[in-house]
């Protein structure tokens, strides 16, 4: 009886570690197919208005991106720290909806294009999956990192013909901090938002 | 005496211990499992100090692709950068609009392959400056087709039909090969964004590039204006966009030109 539940045990501990680190990239290719199908459809669509696709795309992408570690990352180990815990909120917050409008922004570009995904790439604590976009007059690829974290795949940087969204708005939030004080760069974020 | 007691205990009890360690670390897994669980709450309830598993995991990787780049002109290149955005906004700009509107597109392809068609010996010596001949050799493939079945170059059916990629090398990017460092950023007049090495290297491809050899000046100048015109007809909105969303466009756009460039010297 003591040996039986010993292996009980011992295997619900074994089960519990393996399935820790059981992580699928094909399903973060299938997230990224299906999600870009509904975003092209929805950039597309004429007889939506410019707020009404927004709204919807806002809805569509909130739960793939990991806005709050893109924020974090944006600062990096050097400059997160110095943020109190309001301003952390605040942060995330003006740069999340930031990066909402900097995504959609940049793949309107090329909502027409014939969008295809190659092999994933895997990394560490990552994959990296790029998309190739076939225009007339040039190719353009989009690289979309993901991690996996409750779950659930997601997207924690974009690049774009490997210029990555994260490190462009980290070399300058470094910029702005390197002169001016957390509270100058939270206002800035807010000004730019109503611009 | 304790040591010994607890030994005999332990030799009596084993498999009661042995339970309840697995039990512990049945906890003890789930509990790191939780912890976990905590989706938009892990930011906030950060550690302190700010370091913790996010930065562990991501810096290193985000470190190994932040390129760095010396400004020791800065004062000089936002002058030019300044310069060069009035320009964009009153001369380039409405010239390649009203290039857009009168050409249609499927022309405006036409024309840019032509221009490409015709740099093609920029991009086949520094393949072979790079030691790809295999490059070269799809260069080579390309112009021939592309200057026959292509009709002069204005059509690209290398790519169309037969599916050949160009390949993008430049000088800037046989010296980066080459070793030759980014030197430090620099603003052109006009050009815009560039490194010290690109900016030798752009010199350098001009001697490779048929426009440069055209005669007068002007007319070398005119047939460059045309190509960079409608060059920018399908661009038109991207640099407003980089404007829009950047905090400083200076250094947005320099940001960005480092990492186009570390990616095409990569290739």
């Amino acid at each position: 009886m003591k040996n039986l539940w010993c292996v009980l045990l011992f295997l619900l501990v074994v089960s519990h570690a393996v399935a820790g680190d059981d992580w699928d990239p094909n399903e973060a290719e299938e997230l990224l197919q299906t999600k870009w199908d509904v975003i092209a459809s929805v950039l597309r669509n004429k007889d939506l208005d410019q707020k009404a696709k927004a709204s919807q795309i806002d809805k569509i992408i909130d739960p793939i991106f990991d806005f709050a570690l893109m924020g974090k990352l944006a600062l990096g180990r050097k400059h997160w720290p110095k943020l109190t815990l309001e301003e952390r909120e605040k942060f995330t917050q003006l740069f999340t909806k930031r990066l909402k409008v900097s995504y959609t922004e940049k793949i309107k570009l090329y909502t027409d294009e014939k969008a295809i995904l190659k092999p994933a790439i895997q990394k560490k604590k990552a994959v990296h999956i790029p998309m190739e976009l076939i225009g007339k007059e040039k190719k353009v690829v989009i690289l979309y990192k993901l991690h996996h974290r409750d779950k659930y795949w997601k997207i924690y940087d974009v690049e774009i013909q490997g210029v990555s969204i994260l490190l462009t708005y980290r070399s300058q939030f470094d910029d702005i901090l390197s002169h001016s004080s957390v509270g100058d760069l939270l206002s800035q974020l807010e000004e730019s938002q109503t611009r | 005496m304790i040591l010994r007691e607890l030994k005999t205990i332990a030799k009596s009890n084993h498999m009661k211990l042995f339970v309840l360690s697995m039990m512990f670390l049945v906890i003890a897994g789930s509990g790191c499992g939780v912890s976990q669980k905590s989706p938009s709450n892990h930011v906030m309830q950060a550690s302190e100090n700010g370091v913790d598993e996010d930065f562990d995991l991501f810096e290193e990787e985000l470190a190994e692709q932040a390129v760095e780049i010396a400004d020791p002109l800065e004062g000089l290149n936002r002058l030019m950068f300044n310069i060069n955005d009035v320009l964009y906004f009153w001369v380039l700009k409405p010239c390649a609009e009203v290039y857009k509107a009168i050409l249609p597109k499927a022309s405006r392809i036409s024309v840019h392959n032509f221009f490409h068609n015709l740099t093609t010996p920029v991009r086949y010596v520094n393949c072979l400056l790079q030691g790809k001949g295999k490059s070269a050799g799809t260069e080579l493939d390309r112009f021939l087709i592309n200057s026959t079945v292509g009709i002069l170059g204005f059509g690209d059916p290398a790519l169309d039909k037969w599916k050949i990629e160009p390949v993008e090398e430049d000088l800037g990017q046989t010296l980066a090969v080459c070793g030759y460092g980014d030197g430090f950023y620099l603003v052109l007049p006009l050009f815009g964004p560039s490194t010290l090495r690109d900016s030798i290297g752009m010199i350098g491809d001009l001697f490779l590039n048929p426009v440069s050899y055209v005669e007068p000046v002007e007319a070398s100048v005119g047939v460059a204006s045309v190509k960079i015109t409608n060059k920018y007809s399908f661009h038109i909105g991207e640099y407003e966009l980089l404007k829009q969303e950047a905090l400083d466009p200076y250094v947005a756009m320099r940001e960005i030109y480092i990492q186009y460039r570390r990616k095409q010297i990569q290739e």
